[in-house]
């Protein structure tokens, strides 16, 4: 068997797995969507209604509503389950099976990533032509569709971040019980200060410039950016910090997985 | 009711037996519920960093509210959280079995059994908050010793709600959803009604009364001739336990009991 034909085989089971469950999956789409329309969709309608005020830190309410238009987009793109049942799967001896494949198992999560990815990509073309058909996303001249392609290339590549991220807290089971906490403590993080709960430009100023340091702002508010052709930084430096971590990540899960095997215990057997 | 204490003391005493023989995972809990506390606060203090009120609530209003959501959310956390996770891995591994086989109350079992130390021991900050603003809106005597009951009707509510939506995990075996659903509604809950309008305020005021949860508390601790969001919740309550009654004899016909 060939290389790629061990990835289709592997991007076939998950897909059909991914979408076996369907009322299961459709919730974990409908949940981003009513956060988008009923949360901040409303919250921010009331700001600018209830207040009478035109912008907030130069965004008018239709650029906010553009921006967590995005926001919702690269939440379906960047931020994956994968990896979730991993610690279950390494405490329960479930991985030795894996161990046997002649495909790595590295190879066969992201083989797996790469099939959520393709049904995340559909799932994010439905919901922006929603969103293109209701106004509140505009996509009516070249650059605008070159800049969502901008933003769309870029994102695949921050959700290339997160898959290696989960993968990482993910074999941190093979020295601790549970992994959930690391999960979702990254999540809160990132969310709070990449922008994805509020523009960064709302943030003090101090904070602001702290974050610039930080791979945060790149997880969020940089795509939303390039989506919305607004992005005024350097291109080439966004890909180089998100290339920096991304590195970093795939060389720490190297590290990890060499160190974690020797401990596993393959229990069950 | 003293049998189902006793079989409570002893969930109690074997969480936190569970919790001391995992340290580390004891200690990110507490700091993984700092950090969300934190967002949670820190997105409305850095809003109100641009705005001087949104409606009628002004920055010390509107953090009363948000720390009045996250004492609910602490209490939520500590006491029933983890069990509707494990409420959906117990019906896909077939282990509800032996919770069904055991001399107390299903119900009971399946959704009050675990508890989070760890959670638990990190009150001080949601509830500090609460004193805090409570303090800086005003609250007098009568209004403060109302405030722990209130606290736990929104609880009550919170959870009957989610009680009653998990029920459909009998049906969707794969719950991840379900609960993802139940955490989003969570959101929608913590932030006042006021920031609704139209269809979004009457769907979560009435038909999943997520708003109720945290605003009818609040407008009626803040003026008592507010008290009909009180009456909505308490009716709401009853019909939610009506219907969980009626749709958890229905799902137990539908469980298949995937261990045997």
């Amino acid at each position: 068997m060939s290389e790629l034909s061990k990835w289709w085989a592997t991007f076939r089971v998950s897909w059909t797995q991914y979408l076996a469950y369907k009322m299961n999956f459709l919730l974990l789409v409908v949940g981003p969507v009513l956060v988008f329309f009923f949360i901040r969709y409303n919250l921010w309608k009331s700001i600018y209604t209830l207040e009478g005020i035109d912008t907030l830190q130069g965004y008018d309410f239709a650029t906010m509503l553009t921006y967590q238009v995005w926001v919702m987009i690269i939440g379906f793109l960047g931020q994956g389950y994968n990896g979730r049942n991993l610690a279950e799967d390494i405490r329960l001896g479930r991985i030795s099976s894996y161990l046997i494949y002649p495909f790595s198992f590295w190879r066969f999560h992201a083989g797996n990533f790469l099939a959520f990815q393709g049904i995340q990509v559909l799932v994010s073309v439905v919901t922006l032509a929603a969103v293109v058909a209701q106004g509140w996303v505009p996509l009516s001249s070249a650059s605008q569709a070159l800049a969502i392609l901008t933003g769309f290339i870029y994102t695949l590549c921050v959700g290339f971040f997160w898959f290696q991220m989960s993968y990482i807290i993910g074999i941190m089971a093979f020295w601790l019980d549970e992994t959930w906490v690391i999960r979702v403590m990254m999540i809160t993080i990132s969310q709070f200060f990449s922008g994805a709960l509020l523009p960064l430009e709302i943030f003090p100023e101090v904070l602001q410039k702290i974050l610039a340091y930080l791979p945060f702002p790149y997880l969020t508010h940089v795509p939303v950016k390039l989506f919305m052709g607004e992005y005024d930084g350097s291109l080439l430096t966004a890909y180089l910090m998100l290339g920096f971590w991304t590195a970093v990540l795939l060389l720490s899960g190297r590290w990890l997985w060499d160190k974690g095997i020797r401990n596993y215990t393959a229990a069950g057997i | 009711m003293k049998h189902h204490l006793r079989i409570y003391g002893e969930f109690v005493k074997n969480c936190f037996a569970e919790a001391m023989s995992y340290r580390l995972h004891f200690v990110l809990l507490i700091v993984m519920d700092l950090m969300f506390y934190l967002s949670v606060m820190g997105t409305v203090e850095f809003l109100f960093l641009h705005l001087d009120q949104i409606g009628a609530w002004n920055r010390n209003d509107f953090m009363f509210f948000m720390a009045f959501m996250l004492a609910v959310q602490h209490l939520h956390m500590t006491f029933v959280s983890e069990n509707f996770w494990n409420f959906s891995y117990d019906i896909r591994m077939g282990q509800l079995d032996y919770i069904l086989l055991k001399p107390a109350n299903t119900l009971f079992v399946v959704f009050f059994r675990t508890i989070r130390p760890g959670t638990l021991l990190n009150g001080l900050f949601p509830w500090g908050y609460l004193w805090y603003f409570g303090d800086r809106i005003g609250l007098v005597w009568w209004q403060w010793l109302l405030l722990p009951l209130l606290v736990l009707l929104a609880l009550a509510l919170m959870t009957s709600i989610e009680i009653l939506m998990s029920m459909s995990m009998f049906y969707t075996v794969e719950s991840m959803g379900v609960n993802f659903l139940r955490m989003q509604l969570q959101q929608v809950s913590r932030w006042p009604d006021i920031v609704y309008q139209g269809f979004a305020r009457y769907l979560f005021g009435f038909f999943i009364p997520v708003l109720l949860i945290g605003s009818s508390p609040v407008h009626f601790l803040r003026d008592p001739h507010q008290w009909r969001g009180m009456v909505q919740m308490l009716g709401l309550m009853g019909l939610s336990w009506l219907a969980i009654g009626v749709f958890w004899k229905r799902g137990l016909r539908a469980y298949e009991s995937a261990s045997s």
